[in-house]
């Protein structure tokens, strides 16, 4: 890796550089909130946000996409076109960067990669930048509050300037043309240590996340999972905004004609109800097995896998959870035996 | 052959017929693979004896329409129940809220409207329903998706879960986050959570969601600061004559 | 903007089915069909290895996609063999086909039984209902090497007698001596002469040698506590005794999430596991 100081009255012509090679998609006020949307102005881009409603991968592995297109009579596929887009990603926080590397690990799986996935992550520039803790915040407790890699450029705000971490040939290339940039100094390095040590020491609370597949198979039967069935809504926005929910549906949909269709991927949830239903049943009928499986999944499902969980701390479920289900209170509950309240 | 389709009219406004005839884009497609033979908004002549689809729009409010249904489910094959008032009561079936008499006089007077009335009721509480399209109106894109599985005999699939995650999609800023109530809580999902894209709360049109879990949205009414009775009150709007379960 | 375009070989997109002609269908049941696929593309149908046990997506276009396991023997060259069951959308839109009608085909899936483990042992294969489905691979894998095998023994188990798959040839098996076959039904009818019962209730007339055997168990849920109940009391190992699972496997490539099982995927995990990894898995049996 090297280091760049970027100043930031640099940033809206390095967005504007970027911008002639990459469609870019950067964090922009909405309402009271924030989103990841199309820039379609500099200005626009804020840095300074906290949290977006939706995370970015829907830039990746998008809520709805056409697999292929097909004839009905000859069951044959006629088009399977990838719209694969050269993106930049401009403004993640080190979760979200973390949270498109965990979910490399599904799909850019050596034995099976996803072609999809794959041919967008490789047109995807990313640009990271640094973030304080909102309240909602724990990805301290993973450690995916830093991220090393999985980023073309990454910014860490040292006040004026960013610290600039470039980590890839076409991350240098785009700095080098679109910003003046300047080599970084000790004092720099002294800024960005500090940044680091002010981001951690704001974390409000913390969370024990020790032993975690343990106690998911030992307290497996623990009532806390039926309180938390009874507070479930069913509804599907944890994963929705989960930045590492890669869960899927495929079906067909025809045309009016019923001549022709396409074959359609869409986001699904594990909390939705016959999400594991057969011909014959439901393996998980009810919303307390629902809501277990999913913390059961993170926590240690994708870890057997990966080795690591499958949550980077982000916070949108805490949010966008109205019935108060969230990742802190699930795992005290683990850890203690009851929710509290 | 095409399947031959006849298209019926209850209780209602037209509004979902309005709809189908609104999808300018496809409707020329549909028709050339079904059989138009009856469609009462749109065409004089009478029902015909034999049909294969019956698509049905508004609520049951009078003997004749339950007379009508019962003979529509013994000829066709299948039954499609279009908008919130054929599918759940809807609007007509505000009027199960008080005494059906007292509402017919303070509405018409003394006019001699629907004889033989009774409380207004969703189809299914007369005869069953293989298909559905909910909402009020008709989503045009959604009734396509749903003629299809009946032209290719294939089961329903309405979504029977609640509408936030197509709601989060929008990225809509959450109106209880705003001090507002929004049935999207507890409502079936399906429409792309249009409403509250559109900067209104969901007032439930599609029907109470059968996997929703009405206990737990009281309880999130109250920690947001709202009366508890208020899920209930914006309920009536379109769900009175569902069984709401607690 | 770039698009790339994936119309090139199969291979490269695990998402999409390879056509197969339908070359036979058999009426086995009155639920029951069994088909004969054989993959059209040449290269794609040499590259088609599989093992007992594994499954595959059935694609129908218009309909969708839903795993069924597969019924022949690996050493059956060029073809392979469905049992499937109309039960839902896209095995009721199979069960309209013709022969000679073109299908979608995704797979080999999964991890199928340890045939070659398996070799040099006895082996008790159960079924119950249409878990002979992928048994029938295996029992057939095992006949065309019969000689590498000690005892094989079949407890096949079904509702009626009209819902027996593959009966007629199962009647000819209980006349041979190499495999010891036994059917029973929970409902006979007039004609049924056999055993009578549940599946669990042939463990009383069956001998095992319990450090020298396999098991193999496949069946609807409710089975597998009993039958392995009966399993152990023969002493069998636990990680000699093998079940295959059926979930909701709709990619087939451990991506789409919806087969999961405890902490992992039936569809590349399984959909055979043996009873000890099976006993560590929430909410297998």
């Amino acid at each position: 890796m090297f280091f760049k100081i970027i100043a930031k009255d640099e940033v809206p012509d390095l967005v504007r550089g970027i911008a002639t090679e990459y469609e870019v998609i950067g964090p922009q006020a909405k309402g009271t909130a924030f989103v990841f949307a199309p820039l379609k102005d500099p200005a626009d881009l804020r840095l300074d946000y906290d949290m977006t409603i939706l995370p970015a991968k829907r830039y990746i592995l998008p809520e709805r996409e056409t697999l292929m297109r097909f004839s009905v009579e000859d069951n044959e596929v006629v088009e399977a076109e990838l719209d694969a887009p050269r993106r930049a990603l401009f403004g993640l926080h080190p979760c979200d960067v973390n949270s498109l590397l965990l979910m490399d690990n599904v799909f850019l799986d050596g034995g099976d990669p996803d072609p999809y996935y794959k041919a967008r992550r490789e047109n995807t520039l990313i640009i990271g930048v640094s973030c304080m803790p909102a309240p909602t915040c724990f990805c301290d407790a993973w450690g995916t509050d830093e991220t090393h890699r999985g980023f073309d450029i990454f910014l860490t705000d040292i006040g004026d300037s960013y610290y600039a971490s470039i980590s890839s040939v076409r991350g240098a290339d785009l700095v080098d043309r679109f910003a003046k940039g300047r080599d970084i100094t000790a004092e720099d390095t002294a800024a960005f240590q500090e940044r680091s040590a002010a981001f951690k020491a704001a974390f409000e609370h913390e969370i024990d996340t020790s032993q975690l597949p343990v106690l998911l198979d030992a307290k497996y039967d623990s009532p806390i999972w039926q309180e938390f069935g009874e507070m479930c809504l069913a509804c599907g926005a944890c994963s929705t905004v989960c930045p590492t929910c890669y869960c899927f549906d495929v079906h067909d949909e025809l045309d009016a004609d019923q001549k022709h269709g396409e074959r359609v991927r869409t986001w699904d949830s594990c909390q939705f109800k016959d999400f594991a239903g057969v011909a014959h049943g439901n393996f998980r009928d009810s919303r307390a097995s629902r809501v277990r499986y999913r913390y059961y999944h993170k926590q240690w499902g994708y870890l057997s896998r990966y080795e690591k969980v499958l949550c980077v701390g982000c916070g949108r479920c805490t949010r966008a959870c109205k019935a108060d289900i969230n990742p802190p209170r699930v795992v005290r509950a683990l850890q203690t035996g009851v929710v509290d309240r | 052959m095409a399947p031959r389709v006849v298209v019926l009219s209850l209780a209602s406004d037209f509004g979902c017929q309005v709809q189908i005839t609104n999808m300018t884009d496809q409707i020329l497609d549909v028709l050339g693979v079904i059989d138009l033979t009856y469609w009462q908004l749109a065409t004089s002549g009478h029902l015909p004896a034999e049909y294969d689809v019956a698509i049905i729009e508004g609520a049951a409010t009078t003997d004749e329409h339950v007379a009508l249904l019962k003979k529509v489910r013994e000829t066709a094959a299948a039954v499609v129940a279009i908008g919130s008032c054929a599918n759940i009561g809807g609007v007509p079936a505000m009027a199960r809220e008080g005494d059906l008499e007292e509402r017919y006089a303070t509405v018409y007077g003394g006019a001699a409207v629907a004889v033989g009335r009774i409380m207004p009721r969703p189809i299914d509480a007369v005869i069953d329903v293989d298909y559905r399209v909910p909402g009020c109106p008709i989503d045009p894109p959604e009734f396509l998706r749903v003629l299809s599985k009946v032209l290719q005999g294939l089961k329903d699939d309405t979504p029977d879960k609640t509408m936030c995650a197509s709601c989060k999609l929008n990225e809509t800023v959450c109106f209880f986050d705003q001090g507002q109530v929004c049935l999207g809580l507890v409502t079936r999902s399906g429409c792309a959570a249009r409403c509250p894209s559109l900067g209104r709360p969901c007032t439930g049109c599609r029907g109470v969601a059968p996997d929703a879990n009405l206990g737990s949205a009281r309880e999130i009414l109250v920690r947001y600061g709202q009366d508890p009775d208020e899920l209930d009150r914006l309920l009536r709007i379109y769900n009175t004559s569902r069984e709401v379960p607690v | 903007m770039t698009a790339s375009t994936l119309a090139s070989p199969v291979q490269l997109n695990p998402y999409r089915p390879w056509p197969a002609r339908i070359t036979s269908i058999i009426d086995l049941t009155p639920q029951e069909k069994l088909f004969e696929l054989r993959l059209i593309d040449d290269a794609t149908r040499d590259a088609f290895d599989f093992e007992a046990g594994q499954f595959v997506e059935l694609s129908l276009f218009g309909v969708g996609e839903a795993p069924i396991s597969i019924s022949s023997a690996p050493s059956k060259q060029g073809f392979i063999e469905l049992c499937i069951r109309d039960s839902g959308d896209v095995t009721g839109a199979m069960h309209a086909k013709q022969c000679g009608d073109i299908v979608g085909l995704r797979g080999p899936f999964g991890r199928g039984f340890p045939f070659q483990e398996m070799k040099g042992h006895d082996v008790l294969l159960v079924a119950g209902g249409l878990g002979i489905a992928p048994l029938k691979s295996l029992i057939n894998h095992i006949h065309d090497d019969r000689h590498e095998f000690g005892k094989v023994t079949i407890l096949y188990g079904a509702r009626t007698p009209s819902e027996i798959l593959f009966r007629r040839q199962f009647e000819m098996w209980q006349h041979r001596e190499d495999f010891d076959l036994m059917l029973t039904v929970d409902r006979p009818d007039e004609t049924w002469e056999g055993e009578v019962g549940l599946v669990t209730k042939l463990f009383d007339k069956i001998d095992l040698d319990p450090d020298n055997t396999y098991g193999a168990l496949c069946g609807p849920p409710v089975m597998y506590k009993y039958v392995i109940a009966e399993m152990r009391k023969k002493d069998l190992d636990v990680d000699k005794i093998y079940v295959s699972f059926e979930r909701r496997m709709k990619c087939g490539i451990g991506k789409c999430g919806h087969c999961g099982v405890g902490h992992q995927y039936v569809c590349v995990d399984g959909p055979v596991f043996n009873y000890w990894e099976a006993m560590n898995l929430q909410e297998a049996i």
